[in-house]
């Protein structure tokens, strides 16, 4: 056993010294970790989605420009439904909205200035003289005649039926902005509470939804959720080491390794000010999946070791193991580091760089543990023989170590007979992969050639109203809203004109009213309001409610006169989210059918292709803004950030897996299992129909990240055991698999144990999220243990030595 | 020794607010009640009619600014108070004209026409409430009505200090609307103003809504004697609510020169100036 006993390498020699002091090591490691868990509290959570755009992104400071001008942000919409025969037009119910508005008005986050609702609109009616403006009620409706009165006067309003009241007057809702955004989770919470204390009758019903209870609930139900999970997969993966090597230190090493990485990279984000975001919760199990592969890796070589020198003492044991372990350690943590650099610096979005740089910071720790603290406690424990490598010492013991390499004695025929049912299996893999090598390389072809045909079929797609469980609240709520009224999501649109007073122009005027035609053509489109539907009521008002006087007024003074008109008794600032005081913008609310990505990508992409061939031009232009037009920016950047990133991480990966080996071809080698997984999850996610959505696209940078470490173990074992054999045949491939190919099948089973458990959360993206990475993990394990193998049988690389055994 | 010390300071401590209280009431005590005060303000003379121009300019909380200029006339006939306004600028609302007769009696309501020169056409508007905002401005229709004077129909008036009436001592009254209902209706719940008891007129005003929150802050910027009659020139109204403000200035102030009775009708309206 050369390795084992060159105590003059100079491997053997560094950790000899770095276990001199091991008392030390261990007290500095608990202080770190002490002083990382220091900083956790400080930890600051920001779920906004929001969050995902770097903070100048062009889009988010337009939205703003809006919020300023017009007031217009995430509203908090609610509805109130009435069964009964007359819908909400009787007195109880209008008193109830009355009620509740004012209630509203003293809810700390809500703009009192920008509550909308039946009882505080106003109604613009014609009279036999001239026009009026006056509130659809003025006192509250005490007669079912005063509830009747109300509501002809309302359902003859078009810019209100659909929007403020349902067509049938079944429903009506109240919409109310939000001061501050950020704080949606608490003022939904206020919400829900002032529906309860409402007096209701049977037939009546209070439904809270819209973008801004929706996307301040998003955060914090799946943050909440994922905080539940997380221990439990922690748990899962340390419960597995013990099944491994069923002794307490197999155990109890791999969890404080566990605890130092997750500690570490949690603990210095909150020390940098860096925010914990939604995706952030899948960083713990990432870092312990990798904490706990290093130490799967060196306990496995440790009791190896121990089987082969029981008589040895603890340090010398320890620092054997390390002599052999520590190259493919430090092989797959920079790799894995190169990995996670390219998804920080391939992202532009912030919770994406940050989930790089942080797991890239988790991966050095763990290795730093892996390297000096884990031998320097094995150098403290006396020597111990586990159950499941025990009974394969037995088989060492009928060979002398030091006639044989450990290679090839593990494959030996005695060893076989005692291994432990895992290690069978993986050997039993390994026979068949050996025996028809070419089969499985024609196999993973196959799935590279799905990858493709599958991903054409990928969509993007993402929803926060899918983040839900059907029988929240807040879904009801949505059904309910979207199925009586005209949606509760919008796309605002923001026109812009040359000098003020030039929205007076009829030209200009009819340009709009031409877009929210065209707009009304969309199938997802469900209706929208803008100056015009004001001006048109007020024209016909004008002229004695005649219908055909439904219609723009053709004069520029006209215009102008008929705003005068409406400010004889209205409040000034009436207007002010349609049209800005200078009468130079305007804001157009589209009603949308949904939320998700692909109704909205689908509305903006037909309203910008109208907006640049007919609508703007010199005078006059228009923009998307608010909620939508954010999400539909960074979904784009969604779609490019994933394949810029996955090819930025697999080069880096490829060069360091290159210079690692110190080869071309073994980088190439080390690719092929991703490069294999990942189509194979491209097949997945097309023939099942997963979009492409920010759970999902983090797949392929994970899966890279634990992916990789598969492969460098596998090809360093190859490299290995081929260079020490005298010959190469498939007796020498085959030690690969009782010893590597155990640990890494703990290493497998850890971690998509650990990514499996997330498929149990009640949170649909998280299931989706855990599926993804459960079935690269599963993948990536299959596809080293049996593409490499296979592929250094067929191409017999010189980098793995052949060249000397030719 | 040291424990009586501790008690003078004790005492002092708690006497000293009941001190102040004494004295303030002393000093509201020699003053004139709020009644009085009230009355010297609503006996100043106005003039019969008026003929003035008026620019307005409206600020919204971002700071945009809409300028109307107008040329109005105000006359008394009898206890009826007629007001018409012509717009002069900007262009796209010149010649329009907004007539108003306030009727005496509280029971009638006011009557109100607009003439719209794109129409060709006067509309009669119906009746606005006393508490509606007056063409986009932070005044209400009552604000406008009272111009300088107070409503004692309306408000319980109370003397409740001295105050700094444009850096000179003013006296300082605060006024309660008599009714819940009145209090709705005007949208106000409590008012405070600063009297010039030197001329009696209002010099700043602060109006509270029904909900008790600080509304609005009026301000007379300029008050000067024109024609024997002390005259608001410049009048700015803040509405901490909305950020929305209001600066009202007036010049060409005349109450000599005569002004025609058959301006105040919708034929005058039309014909324009």
């Amino acid at each position: 056993m050369d390795t084992a006993v060159n105590t003059h390498s100079h491997a053997w020699r560094f950790f000899w010294a770095s276990t001199a002091y091991p008392r030390l090591s261990l007290y500095l490691s608990f202080c770190v970790i002490l002083c990382f868990i220091y900083f956790i509290p400080t930890l600051e959570k920001d779920t906004r989605s929001d969050a995902f755009m770097p903070t100048d992104h062009p889009a988010l400071l337009l939205s703003e420009k809006a919020r300023e001008t017009f007031g217009l942000g995430d509203p908090m919409i609610i509805a109130i439904i009435n069964k009964g025969p007359n819908g909400v037009f009787n007195p109880h119910t209008l008193q109830l909205v009355d009620w509740i508005t004012r209630q509203l008005e003293n809810v700390s986050n809500l703009d009192p200035e920008e509550i909308t609702s039946l009882s505080t609109e106003n109604n613009i009616i014609g009279t036999a003289e001239g026009m009026a403006v006056e509130p659809f009620f003025e006192s509250l409706p005490t007669t079912e005649d005063d509830a009747a009165a109300i509501k002809a006067a309302v359902m003859a309003f078009p810019l209100y039926v659909g929007t403020l009241v349902a067509e049938d007057g079944s429903g009506t809702v109240i919409i109310a902005e939000q001061i501050d955004s950020d704080k949606a989770q608490t003022t939904y919470q206020a919400l829900l509470t002032l529906a309860n204390s409402a007096e209701l009758n049977s037939d009546e019903s209070i439904h809270i939804a819209g973008e801004g209870a929706l996307a301040g609930y998003f955060g914090t139900y799946i943050d909440a959720d994922a905080s539940r999970i997380v221990p439990f997969s922690a748990l899962l993966i340390v419960a597995l080491c013990f099944v491994a090597f069923g002794t307490p230190r197999g155990t109890l090493i791999p969890a404080l390794v566990i605890l130092a990485t997750a500690t570490s990279a949690i603990g210095l984000m909150a020390a940098l000010g860096v925010s914990f975001y939604i995706i952030t919760n899948a960083l713990p199990v990432v870092l312990i999946g990798i904490a706990v592969a290093d130490s799967i890796h060196i306990l496995t070589e440790y009791y190896e070791a121990a089987a082969q020198q029981p008589a040895s003492s603890p340090r010398k044991l320890a620092v054997t193991t390390m002599s052999r372990i520590w190259r493919p350690i430090t092989l797959t943590s920079l790799t894995t580091i190169a990995g996670f650099f390219g998804l920080s610096i391939a992202s532009i979005m912030p919770p994406m760089k940050y989930f790089g740089l942080f797991a890239l910071f988790g991966v050095a720790i763990a290795w730093v543990y892996s390297i000096f603290v884990v031998p320097a406690l094995l150098s403290l424990l006396k020597p111990q023989t586990s159950r499941a490598y025990g009974k394969r010492a037995l088989g060492f013991r009928t060979n002398t170590p030091e006639q044989i390499p450990l290679g090839t004695l593990s494959a030996s025929k005695t060893d076989r007979e005692h291994s432990d049912s895992f290690a069978k299996a993986v050997s039993l893999l390994g026979r068949i992969t050996l025996n028809h090598p070419r089969l499985f390389l024609l196999l993973g072809m196959f799935t590279i050639g799905a990858g493709i045909h599958g991903g054409l079929k990928i969509e993007m797609d993402e929803s926060l109203i899918k983040a839900f469980q059907k029988d929240e609240p807040i879904i009801i709520a949505n059904d309910v809203i979207n199925e009586t009224f005209d949606g509760s999501y919008f796309l605002d649109v923001m026109i812009e004109t040359e000098n003020s007073e030039d929205l007076f122009k009829p030209r200009n005027l009819q340009k709009i009213e031409a877009l929210q035609s065209h707009m009304a053509l969309h199938p997802l489109v469900k209706g929208s309001t803008s100056v015009v539907d004001y001006l048109k009521q007020m024209n016909r008002a004008m002229h004695a409610d005649a219908p055909d006087a439904y219609r723009l007024p053709d004069s520029i003074e006209l215009n102008a006169q008929y705003f005068l008109l409406y400010s004889i008794t209205a409040d000034p600032t009436d207007f002010h989210d349609i049209i800005d005081y200078d009468y130079r913008l305007a804001n157009i609310r589209i009603s949308l059918e949904k939320e998700n990505y692909k109704t909205v990508a689908s509305v903006i992409e037909y309203l910008n292709d109208y907006l640049q061939e007919t609508f703007n031009d010199l005078h006059i232009s228009a923009q998307p803004t608010g909620r939508a037009n954010i999400n539909y920016e960074w979904m784009q950047h969604l779609g490019e950030g994933h394949f810029v990133g996955l090819s930025v991480t697999l080069a880096l990966v490829y060069i360091m897996a290159a210079l690692s080996f110190r080869s071309v071809i073994a980088g190439l080698f080390c690719l092929a299992p991703i490069v294999t997984t990942v189509f194979g999850i491209y097949a997945y996610m097309g023939y099942v129909g997963v979009p492409l959505s920010v759970s999902s696209s983090m797949f392929a940078a994970i899966a890279i990240g634990l992916g990789v470490d598969f492969s460098i173990h596998t090809v360093e074992r190859l490299q290995v055991l081929i260079t020490r054999s005298n010959a190469v045949t498939d007796k020498t491939l085959m030690a690969l698999f009782p010893s590597t190919g155990r640990a890494l099948l703990f290493n497998f089973l850890t971690l998509a144990s650990g990514f499996g458990i997330l498929t149990f959360s009640k949170v649909v993206i998280l299931q989706e999220f855990g599926t993804c990475v459960a079935l690269s993990i599963t993948m990536s394990f299959l596809a080293s243990m049996i593409l490499l193998p296979a592929m250094a049988k067929t191409f017999k690389p010189k980098f793995l030595s052949y060249d000397n055994h030719r | 020794m040291k424990q009586t010390h501790l008690i003078i300071v004790l005492i002092s401590i708690f006497a000293l607010p009941v001190l102040a209280q004494n004295l303030t009431d002393s000093n509201v005590n020699g003053l004139p009640t709020g009644e009085e005060i009230a009355a010297h303000i609503n006996s100043r003379d106005e003039g019969k009619a008026v003929s003035r121009k008026l620019k307005i300019e409206m600020r919204d909380r971002s700071g945009k600014i809409r300028q109307r200029e107008t040329m109005s006339y105000r006359k008394y006939f009898a206890k009826e108070k007629r007001t018409v306004i012509f717009y002069l600028a900007p262009k796209n609302i010149k010649d329009t004209a907004f007539l108003t007769y306030d009727y005496n009696d509280p029971d009638l309501a006011d009557d109100q026409w607009l003439y719209l020169p794109a129409l060709r056409k006067v509309r009669r508007i119906s009746a606005s409430d006393r508490g509606d905002y007056f063409l986009g401005t932070d005044m209400t229709y009552e604000d406008i009505k009272l111009e300088t004077r107070v409503s004692t129909a309306d408000f319980n008036f109370q003397t409740i200090g001295t105050c700094n009436a444009k850096g000179k001592p003013g006296l300082k009254i605060e006024g309660i609307p008599k009714t819940q209902e009145i209090a709705r209706e005007l949208g106000y719940s409590k008012t405070q103003s600063c009297v010039d008891n030197e001329i009696w007129m209002v010099r700043t005003s602060q109006f509270w809504d029904i909900k008790d929150n600080l509304l609005k802050t009026v301000t007379i910027n300029d008050i000067e004697k024109i024609q024997g009659i002390w005259t608001q020139k410049n009048i700015e109204v803040e509405n901490h609510k909305t950020g929305h403000s209001t600066g009202l200035t007036f010049s060409e102030v005349d109450y000599r020169s005569s002004v025609a009775d058959g301006i105040f009708n919708t034929n005058a309206m039309k014909r324009g100036l």
